[in-house]
């Protein structure tokens, strides 16, 4: 095995649109994606394996064994539209197979009917913003001018490292139309190097998203993880002020400090 | 499937029928090892194949040994044992007594991880296994059993007939988690048994008798693998 597609239910779609989100910076990919998947009660159609995933298992709360990979949903909308969504719990570790799995998938779809790729990612930044701003980037002017309508500004120049901005290039190289939303974030990292998750960020992209869409999802449970998230990093912002006020006040040095 | 990084020399393989693979590898403690070790013994299971691979090193470069790291790759070479020398392999007994099949694993590389797991999991299932005990450590101060699978009625069976329940979860790295993890793909009912023990920051895979013992004895219970 080098990646392979395991299909669990076969569909014949008309006018076929991909969704990528898979994990990266603050999760904002994938988070967009699992709530699409969860409201639109998009159903399980495809698992990808792939030797190029991190070499390990995860044990679940359940005491289920879990291989990494990615997987693939399929809803059609209310509108007859049909889409499949790309998410999964990781990346491949190497461009070596981050092209193997992106291409593998773009072929997949491209057999079905395949018409426009969407992705989501995130724009870390040091900037400081009241609500997160959403760039575009796209293979052709029409769908910046389109992006420009839902609110979305365009991404002048930079990088998307991973699948979520690959599947861009490639899908340019194969004459797909494509649309990549970024949504800006702090990227907050844990001392272990995890990223947060940013559920605003991702709410920002799925705004845009669901006008292109054309859809209307119920973002209620996506606001409730924006609140739980506001009062942990504010609790973190608190501990962090506590820390500086004492080592200030007193003179202090931390411990760790020799 | 087969290419030419890793390959299989086959011996005299009896006919089992129903065989169930008994997988240990040198993880957190060496505990599946012993464990393989022990019951090869007291089966007197026989070598029916060797599994070599291009991505198994003979000295490794990451403390411990299945913590791969895509930059370390570590050195190819040769084992001795008792005189012998051989290529660093995977090691496959059988039992036709007990209908068993004992893997004593070894951690390839970054690169090889997923190879190596497939094609051990590719072999069990031609050898007609469609039940899998994985057998590793996992830290705590308890000395006790808890057990993760691939399916849940596999779950249930172990609380109910066995009075092994959940106690772990998070990541599983090396030989013997991605095993675990790929018998699914093959249609192979997966159950792997973790035995507390107490890690040595020293050498994560100094060796503990005890749990290994425990493990053992569960096993015996399991698989009924004593006359």
């Amino acid at each position: 095995m080098n990646s392979e597609i395991k299909v669990i239910k076969q569909i014949a779609p008309t006018d076929l649109v991909l969704i990528c989100g898979l994990p990266g910076a603050a999760y904002i990919g994938k988070l967009s994606i699992d709530y699409l998947v969860q409201q639109l009660k998009a159903e399980p159609i495809g698992e990808i394996y792939s030797r190029f995933f991190p070499p390990y298992v995860i044990i679940k709360e359940d005491g289920l064994v879990e291989l990494m990979r990615n997987e693939l949903h399929y809803v059609r909308d209310a509108t007859g539209k049909d889409i499949v969504f790309l998410s999964g719990s990781a990346q491949a570790f190497s461009p070596e197979g981050q092209y193997e799995i992106t291409e593998k998938v773009l072929d997949w779809a491209i057999e079905k009917g395949l018409k426009r790729v969407y992705s989501v990612a995130a724009l870390v930044t040091d900037r400081d913003f009241e609500a997160p701003n959403v760039f575009a980037t796209a293979t052709s002017t029409p769908l910046l001018e389109e992006a420009k309508s839902h609110g979305a500004q365009v991404l002048d120049h930079g990088i998307i490292g991973g699948e979520n901005g690959l599947i861009m290039g490639l899908a340019r190289k194969k004459g797909i139309d494509g649309i990549c939303l970024l949504a800006e974030t702090h990227g907050y990292q844990t001392p272990t190097g995890e990223y947060v998750i940013d559920p605003r960020a991702s709410k920002a992209a799925l705004n845009v998203l669901t006008q292109f869409l054309g859809i209307k999802v119920d973002m209620e449970l996506m606001d409730k993880q924006v609140a739980q998230m506001d009062e942990a990093i504010a609790k973190m912002a608190e501990i962090e002020r506590r820390v500086r006020d004492e080592m200030t006040q007193s003179g202090k040095r931390p411990s760790y400090v020799t | 499937m087969q290419n030419e990084d890793v390959w299989i020399k086959r011996y005299q393989i009896p006919t089992l029928k129903n065989p169930v693979a008994i997988v240990g590898s040198p993880g957190l403690r060496s505990i599946g090892k012993l464990v393989v070790d022990n019951l090869v013994d007291q089966t007197k299971a026989t070598l029916v194949a060797d599994l070599y691979s291009t991505h198994l090193p003979s000295i490794y470069e990451t403390q411990p040994s299945y913590a791969a790291h895509p930059s370390m790759p570590g050195e190819a070479g040769a084992v001795v044992e008792s005189g012998k020398v051989d290529l660093p392999k995977v090691q496959f007994y059988a039992s036709a007594e007990f209908s068993v099949i004992f893997v004593r694993g070894y951690h390839p590389n970054f690169e090889g991880q997923y190879l190596v797991a497939q094609n051990v999991v590719d072999f069990l299932a031609e050898m007609g296994v469609q039940r899998m005990v994985v057998v590793a450590g996992f830290g705590t101060k308890d000395k006790k059993i808890v057990c993760a699978a691939n399916n849940p009625k596999s779950i249930e069976d172990m609380k109910t007939r066995f009075d092994v329940g959940l106690g772990y979860k998070g990541p599983f790295m090396g030989f013997s988690g991605l095993v675990f993890g790929m018998a699914k793909l093959r249609g192979i009912e997966a159950v792997c048994l973790f035995a507390g023990t107490e890690p040595v920051e020293e050498n994560l895979e100094f060796p503990d008798a005890e749990a290994s013992g425990r493990a053992v004895e569960l096993l015996n219970r399991m698989l009924s693998l004593k006359k």
